[in-house]
């Protein structure tokens, strides 16, 4: 039988031109029963490589892993804890997510559109409050009362921060 | 008015939900991402460790570390990578220790001879099966020891394996090159010492 191939992929093998796929050929050849003997000093080499990979962490790792994940997390804090529950049901946690974004977006919509409101009402006020004078439809008259008590809030303000900067000098 | 301030709102939760899905799928999941890494941890970490406990203490620490940083680990690539990185570090910083504190150790070890002695026949004993290509696998430089490990045993491509060890993809070949080589001197070798 002819094993040009095998010889030829193990020269590249160490020369480091395999790729992954003829280096899992070699693999396969070396794990049959009956390999030449002249080619059979490097059985050993790639049923190791084979052999190696089944080396694994029992679920006794897992647990006390988790035990250590679990109390690093419960040192956090509430917000922590949280998400070790989503954890435990990732398949409702969309939906409750999408709910609580859904309620959020709702209620920012509710406080943006009462905000918009009560601006608007704040507007029509300076209106409401020369009510008497539009009633009896003299609006120049009304202007002026506007004009004559915002001059003396601007007085009654003067006024007070002379007093207190008299305090001050005092 | 009313009609495009309903339409602001609705744009607006649209928006939201598609930010919050955003966000639920990058989310890293425990048993889902990081937990399956443990073994390709564990089998790289005992490489470059060579002790079973110690390789065990670094793949907990890798995942706790991982775990704790979370929030980060959406900008990583490949975390599977990123994860081998953080394990080989943490190794050779415990095999370094371990070392030092064995030098006392073998400095004892230098009036029993007869210990020693024991141990090569054990080694004598293990020739005929895998044992012997393990010692020689491990008996290599750690950078070595360590492709051999990620490409022979675990099949990473040079591109993964150039990340995990953060050099180059032809520094990589180089270093696997002499490792191969070394292999194959020390097998060629005891089938001599055979016939």
């Amino acid at each position: 039988m002819d094993y040009k191939y095998i010889e030829q992929l193990l020269e590249s093998y160490f020369s480091c031109t395999t790729t992954l796929q003829e280096e899992q050929i070699l693999r396969s050849f070396f794990s049959q029963e009956d390999v030449p003997g002249h080619l059979v000093q490097y059985a050993d080499l790639f049923n190791y490589e084979a052999e190696a990979k089944e080396a694994t962490l029992g679920e006794d790792f897992d647990e006390r892993l988790m035990a250590r994940i679990e109390a690093t997390e419960s040192k956090d804090q509430q917000v922590e804890k949280a998400r070790v529950i989503k954890m435990a049901t990732p398949h409702f946690a969309p939906f409750f997510k999408a709910a609580a974004v859904v309620a959020m977006a709702l209620t920012v919509g509710r406080a943006a559109e009462h905000a918009i409101g009560e601006q608007e009402a704040e507007e029509n006020s300076n209106i409401v409050a020369v009510d008497p004078y539009i009633k009896t439809g003299d609006v120049q008259q009304a202007i002026r009362v506007k004009d004559v008590s915002q001059a003396e809030m601007k007085a009654t303000n003067d006024s007070i921060i002379s007093i207190s900067t008299d305090d001050e000098i005092q | 008015m009313w009609a495009s301030r309903q339409r602001l709102v609705g744009i607006a939760s649209a928006l939201l939900y598609i930010i919050h899905c955003q966000l639920y799928i990058n989310q890293v999941d425990f048993r889902h991402d990081i937990l399956p890494l443990k073994n390709i941890i564990f089998r790289t970490a005992l490489r470059i460790i060579l002790n079973r406990e110690e390789a065990e203490d670094i793949v907990q620490d890798t995942l706790v570390k991982l775990w704790e940083r979370r929030e980060e680990l959406d900008e990583v690539e490949n975390l599977e990578a990123f994860a081998l990185t953080m394990a080989r570090n943490l190794a050779i910083d415990r095999k370094e220790k371990m070392d030092n504190q064995h030098v006392s150790f073998d400095d004892e070890a230098h009036d029993r001879p007869d210990d020693e002695q024991g141990d090569a026949d054990r080694r004598l004993v293990q020739r005929e099966t895998t044992g012997f290509i393990a010692d020689i696998i491990n008996s290599l430089p750690e950078k070595q020891r360590t492709l051999v490990q990620l490409r022979d045993i675990e099949g990473k491509t040079y591109q993964e394996i150039a990340t995990v060890l953060s050099i180059s993809e032809s520094d990589v070949k180089v270093s696997l090159f002499r490792a191969r080589k070394e292999m194959r001197e020390k097998i060629l070798q005891k089938k001599s010492l055979f016939l």
